[in-house]
């Protein structure tokens, strides 16, 4: 029964990351430096970290073997152009030129609450596609220790490495619920609430590129 | 999918959001605020000593928003354990685990609330023993280790399992990189004797020592291999008053052997002070009794 309820755990585990890392991306500002994003939307909306934007000149690929693709993007680079910005908020938009890209789904970090079980995807110090588990230690705009003066935070027992920048914090359903940004101490990684980057999106960009 | 893993989420979160209710703020020190646990429903919070870096102006924030003074009733550096109480009526203090069904392995949460909501971690217990003394000379009853991440100002929280009962009040400020968790016989004997004295009573000699190994004769004459080579004798202390004098090697407190540190701390309790006890000493390569009255272990922070 015991191991049973393990494989069912697996089963899970299985189909949640290989969901989210069919909408991970690689992201390469300036030629060097390596970040993640997610697919927002399968218009081509890609979204991830302003500093993983900032050096301009992105490329933007899938990482090797997360396919099965049609669209052409697997393997190749795509040349990206930011549709919106903000360095505070430190959240970028780009855009890439290939349609029905597999958006990841978009859950709600209203909804998160603490111990909730969190996974996050990204390339820590350019490993394609590494996956790390961790719980929500606590979320919202008083958090201690967090940087931003009342700046919402999903803070999460993860161990974020450079890398993971700018990639999906999904929830247990696979759901984005945030952005991977920053880490607050070895062991504790906060992400932008995906609630914080609805808005922002819907602020720069109007309401087309809500999800499918 | 199955629903097993959002299942296990669901789970975790009802566990934390039900258990927070007994996790409280704990403001005693100028950066980032620790936790503690509700332990009686008349006010009484248990909390990391190390975390309280001050005995006055100390408050307590509740899950409700509020935030109450409270007063320190005493504190314990050898097992890490404060005692604080506020002006409160209706705690609702959280159940702790039967020590019985805890296994290695098994998952664990930690509860804290530096700020204003209840926070959490998981991971596991990794490891679980008999009793154990702490480096401080703690004696604690229990000992389990958690496998998990402490963030600031967690110290003091609860480690509760998965039904979120309380396996120990969680520190990192016993062992170096190590979450141990105090278990309940443990924090019940601190608290019992924080409220009745204000501090730990103990039985104290007024010696400096050192493990040092025995000849081989006494060795085998005593089963054991080493004893305590008395380093320091203090002024006018229990020990100089009772005839020890530096270069003895204590062998046995009242029959028992003494072989390391950790024999005499463990023999010094509560109940030796002003009582006189008799002491075998290796003097000069001969077996001696030396008695000797303990008195009561001056307060240390």
């Amino acid at each position: 029964m015991m191991r049973h309820e393990i494989q069912l755990l697996n089963q899970d585990l299985d189909q949640l990351v290989e969901n989210a890392k069919s909408s991970l991306v690689v992201i390469r500002s300036g030629g060097k430096g390596i970040g993640a994003g997610s697919v927002w939307h399968g218009g081509g909306l890609i979204i991830t970290n302003a500093h993983v934007a900032a050096q301009g000149n992105l490329e933007v690929s899938l990482p090797p073997g997360a396919g099965p693709w049609e669209t052409g993007l697997c393997g190749t680079a795509l040349s990206a152009q930011v549709l919106a910005s903000d360095k505070e908020q430190d959240i970028a938009a780009l855009s890439v030129d290939a349609q029905e890209l597999p958006a990841i789904e978009l859950g709600d970090s209203k909804g998160l609450a603490a111990g909730q079980w969190v996974m996050a995807l990204g390339h820590p110090w350019g490993v394609h596609g590494a996956v790390s588990r961790g719980v929500v230690i606590g979320v919202g705009p008083d958090l201690p220790e967090t940087p931003g003066n009342g700046r919402e935070w999903i803070a999460a027992s993860l161990r974020l490495r450079p890398g993971h920048s700018g990639g999906p914090l999904v929830d247990a359903q696979g759901r984005l619920v945030g952005i991977n940004t920053m880490l607050a101490g070895p062991d504790v990684g906060l992400a932008i609430p995906v609630d914080v980057v609805k808005k922002f999106l819907k602020e720069r960009l109007g309401s087309g590129w809500l999800p499918e | 999918m199955t629903n097993t893993l959002t299942g296990l989420s669901d789970a975790l979160a009802e566990t934390v959001s039900n258990s927070g209710a007994g996790v409280v703020r704990v403001e005693g020190r100028e950066r980032l605020p620790a936790s503690g646990i509700i332990w009686s429903t008349d006010g009484i919070v248990v909390t990391a000593h190390h975390t309280l870096e001050r005995d006055e102006n100390i408050a307590i924030g509740l899950p409700d928003g509020n935030t109450l003074q409270a007063k320190l009733v005493g504190r314990d550096p050898t097992t890490d354990l404060a005692v604080l109480r506020v002006e409160s009526q209706n705690f609702s203090p959280l159940q702790w685990a039967n020590p019985e069904s805890l296994k290695a392995g098994h998952l664990a949460l930690t509860l804290a609330r530096p700020g204003k909501n209840v926070q959490a971690t998981m991971g596991i217990i990794g490891a679980l023993g008999g009793n154990w003394r702490t480096p401080a000379g703690g004696a604690v009853d229990r000992y389990v280790q958690a496998d998990l991440v402490m963030p600031p100002g967690f110290s003091g929280g609860p480690l509760v399992d998965a039904e979120g009962k309380v396996i120990g009040l969680i520190t990192s400020g016993l062992v170096r990189s190590v979450s141990m968790a105090l278990p309940l016989p443990t924090v019940e004997r601190v608290v019992a004797a924080l409220l009745a004295h204000g501090s730990i009573l103990r039985s104290y000699i007024g010696v400096g020592s050192q493990p040092a190994r025995l000849p081989e004769a006494l060795t085998e004459q005593l089963g054991q291999a080493t004893g305590l080579l008395i380093v320091s004798v203090e002024q006018d202390g229990p020990a100089a008053r009772g005839g020890l004098f530096l270069g003895d090697t204590l062998v046995a407190l009242e029959g028992k052997p003494v072989r390391h540190l950790d024999d005499l701390l463990a023999s010094l309790d509560a109940e030796k002070i002003d009582r006189a006890v008799s002491f075998k000493v290796l003097r000069g390569g001969q077996l001696h009794d030396v008695s000797v009255t303990p008195t009561s272990r001056p307060p240390e922070r």
